[in-house]
């Protein structure tokens, strides 16, 4: 029932993130076919197959650079619904007097997070690979294939920091602005140390995504392993982090 | 079922250096209703959340139906078993109430459906409007439905009636002793409103800056407990453990004596003092008595002395 709950908190954001992102997906999908003609628009579809790998190319590189940040908005807008955001409105004296584990609770609600976060990267994602692979019959989008997966991958950390945030802070708005501060700080002191030192610091868990967006040629250049499992430590760490502070939390 | 629904030993909670709730002893039976009152800020509601796990007990121990909260499989096993009214009643609101106890009937084993329905409809609440637009009072009746509903073997009811009107709390205290009294269960309840303890408690403890300063039957209070007001110079602080609170006005000195008022009356006379009266006490008297600052004379778990637990049955 708490997993329920957690869906009917969580999916008025889920359904905007994915309306976004699907009409952002579709937008840049469609938009090379759109031309004016007598004063009115229609659709092209032979701009499409004159030379279709370029299409993909220009189109998959589109979609990406929107829907990249699918993971993070998704993680830090469905993150802020966790259990720690209930104590400061109360509710988690009703919350915790069922008889169920603050631990249960914590990852039931991650879990939801999840599945959501999964279906906000694939749905677009997919869609604009279908329409993509039958507009231009080529249906070789390893690209698009591999980018949802590889935005939730991204997602997890920041779902769990927001957990986190969301656990420390008490409050659903106190998450989603620490979780906010964080990252921004992160990459703030990551400039000020790169950027006049011309440094080359690997990426703490974003490399995935880096390789995703700035390549487009995945299967060429080498994957960042070392970004994934600093990646996959986080997405653990960090609900551990959020789990063992709301087991012992007073209210 | 346990010998003893309630239990606390020396249980104490101190935020910072503010001291929550000291040494605090409870043994509630079966089957008692027992109203918990205090000022606000007394320890009631940090006592009520250290029987659900809610707040670690800083010394002390805890045990309801036998089983200790600060053990996690053991709390599962207690808040299956007992129901908790919180006094924010604060629910999800965008939910509707009928939602709310469609989330609520999945927890609990031994919910019922028909108290659900009969509750809502005896307590006039609107099913399906969300919870944030309701009234106050109709925000306190379904924490109460969801409660109540519960069957539990225990309620803990804090604060349960707040916010609503006379009708309604008649009708809530006549669920309470239909519905739950009737059938053994035990309430610990805290209230400001005495009358409603007075109503449906058989016994009470008052608390004050987390000390427990009486704990008695109520039956008890109304035959045995009186109120001596004397006048004259030199008159003791505290007579004996009968004493359970004095206090001053001007040149005359009350008494709340918790048994043999006359014989301490004669004692104050033999001391040269002039007794204007020896009165009953009601449970308001007794507890504004027991509350003012001036003089106290009996600090600690005085009232348990006067009416020992074991007496409890």
């Amino acid at each position: 029932m708490y997993a329920w709950k957690c869906w009917r908190e969580s999916r008025a954001r889920f359904i905007f993130l994915l309306i976004m992102f699907g009409a952002s997906a579709l937008l840049f999908t469609l938009m090379h076919g759109l031309t004016e003609q007598d004063g009115w628009w229609h659709f092209d579809r032979t701009e499409y197959t004159r030379d279709p790998a370029t299409m993909v190319h220009l189109v998959s590189g589109m979609v990406l650079s929107v829907l990249s940040f699918s993971g993070f908005l998704s993680a830090v807008f469905l993150g802020a619904t966790a259990s720690g955001s209930e104590i400061e409105p109360g509710t988690i004296e009703y919350l915790w007097t069922r008889p169920r584990t603050r631990t249960s609770l914590t990852w039931t609600h991650w879990g939801i997070c999840v599945a959501e976060m999964v279906l906000v990267a694939v749905v677009p994602t997919y869609l604009a690979a279908a329409i993509l692979g039958t507009l231009t019959r080529n249906w070789n989008l390893p690209v698009l294939f591999v980018a949802p997966w590889i935005m939730v991958i991204f997602g997890l950390p920041l779902l769990g920091l927001t957990t986190l945030m969301t656990a420390l802070k008490r409050s659903a708005s106190g998450g989603l602005i620490y979780t906010s501060a964080v990252v921004g700080v992160y990459l703030i002191v990551r400039q000020i140390i790169t950027v006049p030192t011309h440094l080359n610091l690997p990426t703490l868990f974003a490399g995935p995504l880096v390789w995703l967006v700035t390549n487009n040629q995945p299967l060429a250049v080498a994957f960042p392993w070392g970004s994934l499992a600093r990646a996959v430590f986080l997405a653990a760490a960090l609900p551990l982090a959020a789990q063992y502070l709301l087991k012992r939390a007073e209210v | 079922m346990s010998d003893v629904a309630i239990f606390t030993e020396g249980l104490s909670k101190s935020f910072g250096a503010q001291a929550a709730v000291s040494q605090l002893n409870l043994r509630i039976q079966p089957g008692a209703v027992y109203g918990f009152l205090g000022r606000n800020g007394a320890g009631k509601t940090t006592t009520m959340r250290m029987l659900l796990g809610l707040v670690r007990p800083t010394k002390g121990s805890v045990r309801v139906l036998g089983l200790d909260p600060a053990r996690e499989p053991e709390l599962l096993r207690i808040l299956e078993r007992v129901a908790f009214v919180s006094q924010r009643k604060q629910l999800y609101g965008w939910a509707t109430p009928a939602e709310l106890v469609r989330m609520n009937k999945a927890y609990f084993p031994r919910w019922s459906d028909d108290a659900a329905a009969r509750l809502a409809q005896r307590l006039e609440i609107p099913m399906n409007m969300a919870f944030k637009k309701l009234s106050i009072g109709n925000q306190t009746k379904v924490a109460l439905l969801l409660a109540l509903a519960q069957e539990a073997e225990v309620l803990i009811l804090d604060e349960p009636t707040a916010g609503l009107d006379p009708v309604m709390v008649d009708e809530i205290l006549r669920t309470f002793i239909e519905d739950h009294v009737s059938q053994g269960r035990t309430i610990f309840l805290s209230s400001h409103h005495l009358s409603e303890v007075e109503q449906i408690c058989d016994w009470v403890g008052i608390l004050d800056e987390g000390r427990l300063l009486l704990e008695s039957r109520l039956e008890e209070i109304r035959q045995e407990f009186r109120l001596v007001i004397a006048s004259g110079e030199g008159l003791p602080v505290a007579q004996s453990a009968d004493v359970v609170s004095a206090t001053t006005d001007g040149r005359f000195r009350s008494y709340v004596v918790a048994r043999d008022a006359e014989r301490f009356a004669a004692e104050l006379r033999g001391q040269g003092a002039a007794i204007l009266e020896i009165s009953p006490l009601g449970l308001r008297e007794l507890f504004l008595h027991l509350s003012r600052k001036e003089d106290p004379c009996t600090p600690g778990n005085a009232g348990a002395k006067a009416a020992p637990v074991s007496s409890f049955s």
